[in-house]
């Protein structure tokens, strides 16, 4: 087979002495489509910048097709034919999808956009490539799914023959994932080459004709796909044994600590985001709810946690009612929240790990004395939590941001586990990060559960609802569409009819299991 | 020798001093087509601060404005909220402590308490407004504020002219404070500081000022680093939503923190008025407030920086003031060379471009010229 892309020796030390890639070798193959995996931190990224000349290497040298050549920018890659497709569409949202498509290289006439052309060039690349696209529509009205196919098929306008796509799975449902592996397929039938970042092993299996594992910035094996298993990829990846599979002991189900009734949430525009919703939260079980992204699980863990208020019905916690409350008072009642975003809502990046560590008792002793606090203290706990946690950092007093995606997710975890919770609220707690971080995590959660705590885990990773949680609820819409009392009972098929609203219980049949 | 340059504070010295220096020089470029006598001109500029003690008395007077303005600015920024308002403050600081001064007939040992204490409060209502405006009603800070700068200016008009200034008088202007009302220097009054005491209060009008900016600044310092409050502030400052979501009152700490900024800029109207021109004059600010935001950026908004910054801006200013009154430059070409140096000491990414240009050059050269096999090193990683 014809060697397409050869990097060889590639060294990458970043300007504050971080070594990104440390000797890297990675050949690519005509017409395959390449996995590559490896923890967050472990060059991944790096490597494919390099390869798409956002990043310079330090040293080592790129052949692509035979021919040696330095990338000083992605423009001299993309006439070499590299493309990269990034987790962060980059499309001028009030453009039409066709605009958006020729941006940088549109079809003109008499110096204006040629509308017409660009439609058409738009639905011949759609056409050609499999990539279904609505041309006139206004970007910001079309689904994520779309948006992800306007920056394939912008950079495929572009003739581009190697296409790197950098985690690509991780905004879409399963639904958009398996018509974009349809997609690709199509674009490998017509002599593309992919390569394919992604953190999750089952889709590599899916997908990828060879697979790359990388770890502290070197690689440590590249195989057929069809040779390897996901726990050995997991093992290599991480560097130990990692069960992928948590073990559970039974449940041990206590007494009602949450009882949700009635409730019910209008957004700003006027959109009814949860209808009716009722369940009770008992302790020692792991409720998990199971839904498309965007079907009222956010609105329902914000409204729990006190950051948005109801329009109707309640939440209590103990015979209190914690709906309408403030955030403080809600975490007060025993609530801890793990939130969906932890960029946005679970840490201040530009603060320090201990500061983002105390967010929620800073009033309190031992860290509260008289007028001032002490940041002995706060540093002295900042120590005990990076060490029972696991967190991968020299010091507290760094800013969260020079942390890795997991680490972040870890500071996160550490703040919320420690509030000692009787109920934690856990939104996509392992979304974006490494497996190791995410055995971790998932290990706390049913520890947890274990210890007494009741939890409400929501998940777009389907595979997680079903193996952690004792009981599963499904969304559709804003309602309780069905409840299934052992989730280890439940097929996926079965669980993606009452996700879409297909199939439904009646409100009789839910009303004993909720 | 290379680990002493890979000290960050060290390179930021360094920075600073380097990207001075080329100000400066593209200054004295400036001043060389202007001026007759450039030398003497920039000399002027240079040195002109040290040359006299009253020039210095000026530099350290205005420095402490500059300061008491930078740390309101600072207090504000630190918590991600843009208030425009210190003028507003100051202006309306100055008017309340100067007619204590005036007119309220206490001796001066509770007559100066009073005064700087009413100066502060004004301040603090000052920036409340704006801080309920917009933790409440969502408005823009930066409108809000500039809108009451705006009032408080012509109120200070207002009550300058029509209430306080002697209705014959040809201009306006208080009357110059009494004693009781006038802050005294900060040299104390007692045998052995004689002579001091006589020089200081003779030729400047450095008053006991000094010691509230001191406990001003480490006030600041307290509250911001070391207090729940100022931990609620950096929080709100770093990512509100954050705030928020881990139970942090963001409104009330929002008000708080446009009220606790304005105190600061109420101290430095009292300055104005009782320590600089001990009378309440028209104009007595003329955008005071607003070079508070380059003294705070300058300092990287850290209120133990704001002094040293306070001091070489003040400096900046006060040689300038006399390049003005002893050479042929004019006002507007002296601007020119203060801004050419603030613009390249908030460049912050320009040397630091420049170095990584030329090492990058340097890199590809020693790579071109070895055929190397051994590769710079890149094998030590």
């Amino acid at each position: 087979m014809a060697l397409l892309v050869d990097m060889r020796n590639i060294v990458k030390v970043y300007s504050n002495g971080v070594v990104a890639n440390n000797g890297v070798n990675f050949q690519i193959e005509k017409g395959e489509i390449h996995a590559i995996v490896g923890e967050n931190g472990a060059g991944k990224t790096t490597l494919m910048k390099i390869l798409y000349g956002l990043e310079q290497p330090t040293s080592g040298e790129i052949f692509i097709k035979g021919e040696k050549v330095e990338f000083k920018n992605p423009i001299n890659a993309m006439k070499k034919g590299v493309g990269m497709v990034h987790q962060n569409f980059m499309q001028v949202p009030s453009f039409t999808v066709a605009e958006n498509i020729v941006l940088g290289n549109e079809p003109t006439e008499h110096l204006f956009l040629d509308k017409k052309k660009s439609i058409e060039i738009t639905e011949e690349l759609s056409r050609r490539y499999g990539l279904f696209v609505e041309p006139a529509a206004v970007t910001e009205t079309i689904n994520v799914g779309m948006r992800q196919r306007i920056e394939i098929l912008k950079i495929l306008y572009l003739g581009v023959e190697i296409l790197i796509l950098d985690e690509p799975t991780a905004v879409l449902t399963p639904q958009e994932t398996k018509d974009l592996f349809e997609a690709v397929r199509v674009l490998v039938e017509q002599g593309k080459t992919i390569i394919f970042i992604t953190h999750k092993l089952r889709e590599v299996k899916e997908i990828s004709d060879r697979v790359t594992v990388m770890r502290n910035g070197k690689i440590m094996g590249t195989m057929q796909t069809s040779e390897a298993t996901r726990g050995g990829l997991a093992r290599m990846m991480v560097g130990r044994e990692v069960f992928l599979d948590i073990k559970k002991t039974k449940m041990k189900r206590g007494n009602k600590k949450m009882v949700v009734k009635d409730l019910s949430y209008v957004s700003d525009t006027g959109r009814t985001m949860l209808r009716d919703v009722s369940f009770n939260l008992y302790s020692g079980e792991i409720l998990g709810v199971a839904g498309v992204e965007g079907n009222g699980q956010t609105e329902l863990v914000e409204v729990l946690t006190g950051l948005r208020i109801p329009a109707a019905g309640q939440a209590t916690v103990g015979g209190g009612v914690v709906t309408g409350k403030t955030p403080r008072e809600v975490r007060m009642a025993g609530v801890a929240h793990i939130p969906e975003d932890r960029l946005t809502n679970g840490l201040a990046v530009s603060a320090s790990i201990d500061d983002n560590l105390i967010v929620d008792r800073f009033f309190n002793p031992p860290f509260r004395k008289g007028v001032t606090i002490d940041y002995e203290e706060i540093e002295k706990n900042g120590e005990e939590m990076i060490k029972e946690f696991g967190i991968l950092t020299p010091n507290g007093q760094l800013p969260v941001s020079s942390l890795s995606g997991g680490n972040m997710q870890k500071v996160v975890v550490a703040r919320e586990f420690s509030s000692e919770p009787k109920i934690l609220v856990a939104a996509q707690p392992t979304r974006g990060i490494d497996v190791g971080a995410t055995e971790f995590i998932r290990e706390q959660l049913v520890q947890k559960r274990t210890d007494g705590a009741a939890i409400l885990l929501i998940s777009a990773d389907l595979a997680e609802v079903m193996s952690l949680s004792d009981r599963i609820i499904t969304m559709f819409e804003g309602e309780i569409t069905g409840v299934f009392p052992d989730a280890s009972t439940i097929e996926e098929d079965e669980l993606g009819y009452y996700m879409l609203g297909i199939k439904r219980q009646s409100k009789k049949e839910m009303e004993a299991l909720l | 020798m290379r680990k002493f340059f890979s000290n960050p504070a060290v390179r930021e010295t360094l920075r600073v001093i380097i990207a001075v220096s080329i100000a400066l020089a593209l200054g004295f470029l400036v001043t060389l087509f202007v001026s007759e006598d450039p030398f003497g001109a920039y000399k002027a500029f240079l040195l002109g601060p040290l040359s006299k003690f009253n020039r210095f008395g000026d530099w350290i007077e205005e420095s402490i404005t500059l300061i008491l303005v930078g740390l309101s600015v600072a207090i504000a920024f630190r918590a991600n909220m843009f208030s425009m308002g210190t003028e507003g403050q100051l202006l309306l600081g100055a008017l309340v402590s100067g007619s204590i001064a005036l007119f309220v007939p206490l001796p001066t040992i509770l007559r100066i308490p009073l005064a700087i204490a009413a100066a502060m409060a004004a301040g603090f209502i000052w920036g409340w407004i704006p801080g309920y405006l917009k933790a409440h009603l969502d408005a823009n800070e930066i409108v809000s504020t500039l809108m009451l700068n705006a009032i408080a200016l012509k109120m200070y008009d207002y009550f300058l002219i029509f209430h306080i200034k002697a209705p014959d008088a040809g201009y306006n202007a208080s009357d110059f404070f009494p004693v009781e009302g006038s802050l005294p220097s900060f040299i104390p009054n007692i045998p052995i500081f004689e002579r001091a005491y006589a020089l200081f209060s003779d030729k400047t009008n450095i008053t006991i000022m000094v010691y509230v900016l001191i406990i001003a600044v480490i006030a600041a310092y307290y509250l911001i680093y070391r207090t729940p409050f100022g931990y609620k502030l950096r929080m709100v400052g770093a990512n509100i939503k954050f705030a928020r979501y881990g139970g942090i009152d963001t409104k009330k700490t929002m008000i708080l923190v446009f009220a606790i900024s304005g105190i600061f800029g109420g101290l430095a109207g009292a300055h104005l008025s009782m320590a600089i021109h001990t009378k309440l004059i028209a104009n007595i600010s003329v955008g005071m407030g607003f070079e508070g935001i380059v003294v705070a950026i300058l300092a990287k908004i850290n209120p133990l920086l704001i002094p040293i910054t306070g001091l070489a801006y003040g400096y900046l200013r006060a040689g300038a003031n006399v390049m003005e009154r002893s050479s042929d430059m004019s006002r507007e070409m002296i601007f020119v060379i203060q801004a050419l140096i603030i613009l390249f000491v908030t460049a912050e990414r320009f040397l630091p471009t420049i170095q990584k240009r030329v090492e990058e050059r340097k890199e590809n050269n020693s790579h071109a010229e070895k055929i190397a096999p051994s590769d710079g090193g890149s094998h030590e990683v």
